[in-house]
């Protein structure tokens, strides 16, 4: 059966290169761990990914207009998983050896394609996080979406991306990654275009779909490379070093690029963060959950997940710091000159996602994955008040709630200055630890340009978040414009009690740092946690201080102008405003060269040359077709020509 | 017996081929079937030539056949020609069929 | 009763249930329009019935040929009546049935010559099965052109747009086909020297030089890829699926393509390997142009179905993609991609024809906010849309996949570009959802009514059937595995 040609088959020799073929090696080590994994473990993990998708088809099939059954379905089948969730985080977190779990799907040729989960500290913390933001963004959705006649629709939506989510989050193997962050887009697809009567929101799901795509064919094509070279995807076994030091260093800075095409897109990372400002289209709790919390954190979570085996390649890890600082300060540029709330969180959202990358690049795993956690607590809180806001006030545009006296909604209020401060990292919230880490790592590097670049991204974030903050705070008082004097607005407790929960995880969190690192990065690594030089942390907060301070005295003050500093250069605005006119590139690229370009060639090349072809072959047809016939026409005259010419021609030959 | 049997055939040749070159190339039929005569006669000159020459009566007696069908053949073939061109306002037989008048 | 089972010759029954079904359409009085789409839908729900059997009782641990009928037919000329089926032609088979089942559903509101339109589907859909079962050259040759004929009258009578020239294209590019075909076949029969159209016995005993594979591949590639939509002998495809009815449209590009890739994998892989080895690389440049260029060109189209037409011809390319990788996982790729696009093509047809017959607009301008309107018919359209964008847990995901991993390995720089064309196609089939769809209600349509429980039927059968293969792609692959190996073993 097997054959030994060069020629055809020596894409396998890796395989025969390590004695055994480790396609089928990992499958018979992790056949053995199943003895040694609990039952209850096992279910725990199924049902916690299943349940979702079991409410997603009932909801879809049975009751998509009962609003009620739905929403319980969804609710219930996410509070099971949450508890799955913390179960196996409880008894598994302190365990040291990963658990891994795979069973054979399909089987074609010698491509085995497993699903199972991995147990281990990074992706029980993930599912944790996964499962509590999406149970609480549920909850808040019960009266953010009340009303709505999608309202079953958006539950079975939830519920899909809840399974994908959990299921990306629990893979042990990077194909079973690539099937669920497809699943994920897709549910952020159908997300974000939930109100699909919006044109604006149809064509911001498309693009998000179209944007994410081009970095998950370069994801896809790095995991072509890997299979090809080495012929497996288990995550434990690229991460192992024996792996790569069989692997050749090209191969392995490739395909670590190709991958982390995929981060950056799923991530929003620059050239590809474009897609995530126009994603707001979708309704707020949405954006909570997959464009700040979970779904966009993916990419990160990938690059955590991948940690040792990227980390092998010194140049693709310089890239990654580097793409992650640029994306980090553009973004923060771009949320200082916007008007709409959720487009500030958005960018900042690029930013913090760039920031945990710096992090990351920087070898700062606990860094990154602290960041991860943190960054998912308070931007999810961020979102939800402003869901909050927007709810009440029927407005994106900071403005014109401020105008409105948005600063009323007391509980709503104060969750969000508590959001914003961990954000911008101030202490004791959780943000200023989890910035310290990273901040920590950047400083540690030979250069000195990354931490200048993380200090500055760390100002920046100051500012734009405390610009918001002081603009809806403090009103400006336009006297002339009648106040919405009755101030009917109450903050419903379905809404705030979220709020209030994530508010005081982002209090608590940063404290929980040592043990979070012991259970991340294992003992030996908490040592390092601290040995950040003694001048970082005051350097920092100072910067975050004169970052409010700025911002205080350009919007909060009595008699602020509530004018930026970047206001003062109108080209600085429009560039940030134009979003570094990438949106503009794009635009022309899809129109020209894609529609107009090569679109238009293939459609014009069918008509005009393939199908011309054809038609000319059956016109010369018909043609000789033509021709021939005018020798049957029934005419008597040619008939006799003819014979008279072959009459002579005889003579002529015969006599002479 | 002035004329040499050879000469009477060359002239019954040369009458033939005049009238199939007519019928060949003349547009019209009538001038088709005048060619058609002179073929025919052309055929007559032939036999009678060669009856004188063998000395037998059969030729003279396909003469007369001749001319018999030879005044059957215009009878019917002008008929033709005139209901042809009251249908179809031509007596050109390459425009009979419907197509254009070509070749 | 399992010894009955065992010998009761299933594969004849399928015809021999078709043959019935058509003689008592044609017995039926033409105005019994009611009792002739009974007489249809049962037919077709009892070949779906066989073919599931025959799907489900195949045994995959086996493998090789089974449910073998043989009788002699033309003993002088070598010529069999030979019927069995392997891990290829099953899936095939069952795509059949549920193709045919959907869509006689799918016509039951036909009011124009409804017997003459069953009695067409019912012939057209025997040479399918035939092709699919037979193992005989010269009964290969048979059904694969009495599966074309009807074609060029179901179009030209009840098509639409352009229907007599989309019928006379499809009809001469398909016959040019068959003209490719039967000099291939009578010159294999004659160089083997054996006198017999056996195409097992063959395959074993007879010794074709490599050139004479050669030639014979070449010939039954271009003959049999007409019909699969190869570039560039695809443009007859869009203009016939426009042109087709509905239920027509479905069977063509759901079934009728599938008979190209078919013939291509039985005839020239299974009969000219080394020829397959040789014009590899050709059918992989072709294919990678098909993926990339069909998804471009439909960019630019307005009428939907020339739409899916060109997404046909991208999706057939990643058959072709996966034929051309000499491998294991891209053969299985692509007969699972065969049954997954056949199944998607045939939801995407079925629900654009719900709309058409309510809207009497295919022109993407002119629709929009179908979702308003249509919310059933909508979601069957995005999720046969999704399927073809490649979506995981729908069923083309699990045939795209793997030959893109196949074709990884022999051809790095074609499946870069193959695997590009993904965005390509993502941003062909969200634009159309889109303008389609969504956006604000449209005012024209809102008093037309969404889908009856009736009408859903059909769509829900082949949208189930898309899911659960997307869920549980072993279910497929685990039957197509069983017949991989043969071929691949037979390469020099």
């Amino acid at each position: 059966m097997e054959k030994t040609e060069p020629g055809r088959r020596n894409w396998k020799q890796p395989d025969r290169v390590q004695g055994s073929a480790p396609g089928v090696r990992p499958i018979e080590r992790k056949e053995k761990q199943i003895m040694s994994i609990p039952v209850t473990t096992i279910w725990a993990a199924i049902l916690a990914a299943v349940l979702p998708l079991a409410a997603f088809g009932m909801i879809l099939i049975g009751c998509r207009r009962r609003s009620s059954t739905s929403a319980t379905l969804s609710i219930g089948a996410m509070s099971m998983s949450l508890a799955c969730a913390v179960y196996l985080l409880a008894t598994h977190g302190s365990a040291g050896v990963p658990l891994a779990f795979a069973k054979k799907w399909m089987v074609s040729g010698n491509l085995h394609i497993t699903v199972g989960f991995l147990l281990d500290p990074l992706s029980l913390l993930m599912m944790v996080i996964v499962t509590a933001i999406c149970f609480l963004v549920q909850m808040y959705s019960l009266a953010y979406m009340a009303g709505d006649p999608g309202f079953g629709r958006y539950y079975a939506f939830m519920s899909l991306f809840a399974w994908a989510m959990i299921s990306l989050t629990l893979a042990p193997n990077l194909l079973q990654l690539y099937v669920f962050w497809e699943l994920v887009g897709l549910s952020s697809y159908l997300l974000i275009g939930f109100w699909f009567e919006k044109f604006s929101a149809s064509r911001a799901g498309k693009k998000a779909f179209i944007m994410t795509r081009v970095g998950d064919v370069a994801f896809l094509l790095g995991l072509l490379l890997l299979l090809a070279h080495h012929g497996n995807l288990d995550i434990l076994n690229l991460n192992d070093p024996e792996t790569t030091a069989h692997m050749r260093p090209m191969v392995i800075t490739l395909s670590s690029l190709l991958i982390f095409g995929g981060i950056i897109g799923k991530s929003a990372q620059f050239p590809l963060f474009t897609w995530l400002p126009d994603a707001m289209e979708g309704p707020t709790p949405v954006s909570a959950l997959l464009h700040s919390a979970t779904m966009v954190a993916a990419g990160v979570y990938l690059f955590a997940r991948l940690f040792p085996f990227l980390g092998h390649s010194p140049f693709a890890m310089t890239v990654f710091l580097f793409i992650g600082t640029l994306s980090m300060l553009m973004a923060s540029c771009m949320a200082m000159v916007s008007r709409d709330i959720k487009q500030v969180w958005a960018y900042s959202t690029i930013s913090q996602l760039g920031f945990m990358i710096m992090g990351l690049g920087a070898g700062g795993y606990f860094g990154g994955v602290f960041h991860l956690t943190a960054h998912a607590g308070f931007k999810a809180l961020l979102f939800l008040c402003a869901g909050v806001l927007i709810h009440a006030f029927h407005t994106n545009d900071m403005f014109e709630i401020s105008r409105q006296n948005g600063r009323r909604m007391r509980i709503t209020m104060t969750c969000m200055v508590v959001a914003g401060a961990a954000l911008a990292g101030i202490w004791p919230f959780s943000g200023f630890y989890s910035k310290e880490v990273i901040l920590g790592r950047l400083a540690a590097l030979d250069n000195p340009i990354w931490l200048l670049a993380g200090l500055a991204g760390a100002f920046l974030t100051a500012y734009y978040t405390f610009r918001l903050v002081f603009i809806i705070l403090f009103p400006r008082p336009e006297p002339h414009v009648a106040r919405d004097a009755h101030g009917g607005h109450r903050e419903s407790w379905i809404m705030t009690v979220p709020l209030m929960v994530l508010a005081a995880v982002t209090l608590v969190l940063g404290h929980l740092e040592r043990p979070l690192a012991a259970l991340i990065a294992g003992g030996d690594s908490v040592s390092k946690v601290n040995g950040n030089p003694a001048w970082l942390p005051p350097l920092a907060m100072g910067l975050c201080a004169a970052g409010v301070l700025l911002a205080w005295i350009e919007f909060g003050r009595k008699g602020a102008r509530q004018s930026g500093f970047v206001e003062q250069w109108p080209v600085l605005t429009r560039l940030f405003a134009e979003r570094w006119y990438l949106d503009r590139f794009y635009a022309w690229l899809v129109d020209r060269v894609v529609d107009r370009g090569a679109s238009a060639w293939c459609a014009q090349n069918d008509i005009r040359r393939i199908d011309g072809a054809a038609h000319a072959l059956a016109d010369s047809a018909v043609n000789t077709g033509r021709v021939l016939a005018t020798w049957h026409r029934g005419l008597v005259q040619p008939k006799l020509m003819v014979m008279l010419a072959v009459f002579f021609y005889l003579t002529i030959t015969l006599l002479f | 017996m002035t004329v040499p049997y050879t000469h009477v055939v060359f002239l019954s040749g040369m009458l033939f081929l005049l009238g199939m070159l007519c019928l060949i190339i003349r547009r019209n039929l009538i001038m088709m079937l005048l060619g058609l005569e002179v073929m025919l006669n052309a055929a007559a000159i032939a036999f009678v030539g060669a009856s004188l020459h063998i000395g037998q009566l059969t030729g003279q007696a396909m003469t007369l056949f001749i001319l018999a069908v030879a005044a059957t053949e215009v009878a019917v073939g002008l008929a033709l020609a005139v209901c042809i061109y009251r249908r179809t306002g031509t007596v050109d037989p390459a425009c009979i069929e419907g197509d254009q008048c070509s070749l | 009763m399992t010894l009955l089972l065992a010998r009761f010759p299933f594969l004849s029954a399928l015809l021999v249930c078709c043959i019935g079904g058509l003689l008592l359409v044609l017995l039926l009085p033409a105005g019994k329009t009611r009792e002739i789409k009974w007489v249809s839908a049962a037919t077709s729900g009892l070949t779906l019935f066989i073919s599931l059997y025959l799907f489900l009782a195949f045994d995959r641990n086996i493998g090789g040929l089974q449910f073998v009928e043989k009788r002699p037919w033309v003993p002088s000329l070598g010529i069999s009546y030979f019927n069995g089926v392997d891990g290829f032609s099953v899936p095939m088979i069952l795509l059949t049935g549920v193709v045919f089942f959907t869509g006689v559903l799918t016509m039951w509101d036909l009011e124009k010559r409804v017997k003459e339109f069953f009695a067409m589907i019912i012939l057209l859909v025997i040479g399918v099965f035939g092709m699919f079962m037979a193992l005989d050259l010269f009964f290969i040759f048979v059904w694969y052109d009495v599966s074309l004929l009807p074609m060029y009258l179901l179009i030209a009578i009840w098509g639409t747009t352009r229907k007599e020239y989309g019928a006379m294209k499809l009809m001469l590019y398909l016959l040019a086909g068959s003209a490719l075909i039967l000099p291939g076949i009578i010159y294999l029969v004659v160089n083997s020297g054996m006198g017999t159209f056996d195409l097992p016995a063959l395959m074993v005993h007879a010794a074709f030089t490599p050139f004479q594979q050669k030639l014979a591949f070449l010939l039954f590639y271009i003959g049999f890829g007409i019909l699969a939509g190869i570039w560039p002998l695809h443009t007859w495809s869009p203009v016939g699926h426009v042109a087709a009815p509905t239920a027509v449209s479905m069977i063509h590009a759901g079934v009728l393509m599938k008979i190209g890739a078919f013939g291509i994998l039985r005839l020239g892989i299974f009969l000219c390997p080394a020829g397959w080895q040789y014009w590899a690389p050709l059918m992989a440049v072709l294919a990678v142009i098909g993926i990339v260029y069909g998804a471009l060109a439909g960019l630019r189209q307005t009428d939907l179905k020339f739409v899916i037409g060109y997404s046909s011809v991208s999706h057939m390319g990643v058959v072709g993609l996966g034929l051309s990788t000499l491998t294991a996982e891209g053969l299985n790729g692509a007969v699972f991609q065969m049954f997954a696009h056949g199944v998607m093509t045939a939801l995407f047809f079925s629900s654009v024809g719900y709309m058409y017959d309510r809207t009497h607009t295919r022109m993407i301008p002119e629709l929009g906010g179908m979702a308003h309107v249509f919310p059933r018919a909508s979601a069957y359209f995005i999720l046969a849309a999704m399927a073809g964008i490649g979506v995981p847990c729908l069923a083309s995901f699990w045939a795209e996949l793997p030959v893109f991993i196949a074709a990884f390995r022999v051809y790095p720089i074609l499946a870069c570009i193959a695997v590009s064309g993904l965005v390509i196609s993502a941003l062909f089939f969200l634009r159309v959802i889109r303008n389609t769809c969504f956006g604000p209600a449209n005012e024209r349509f809102a008093q037309l009514a969404d889908m009856s429980p009736a009408a859903q039927i059909p769509r829900m059968l082949l949208a189930a059937t898309i899911v659960m293969f997307g869920l549980f792609p072993f279910l497929m692959y685990d039957t197509i595995q069983a017949a991989t190996m043969t071929v691949i073993n037979r390469l020099p």
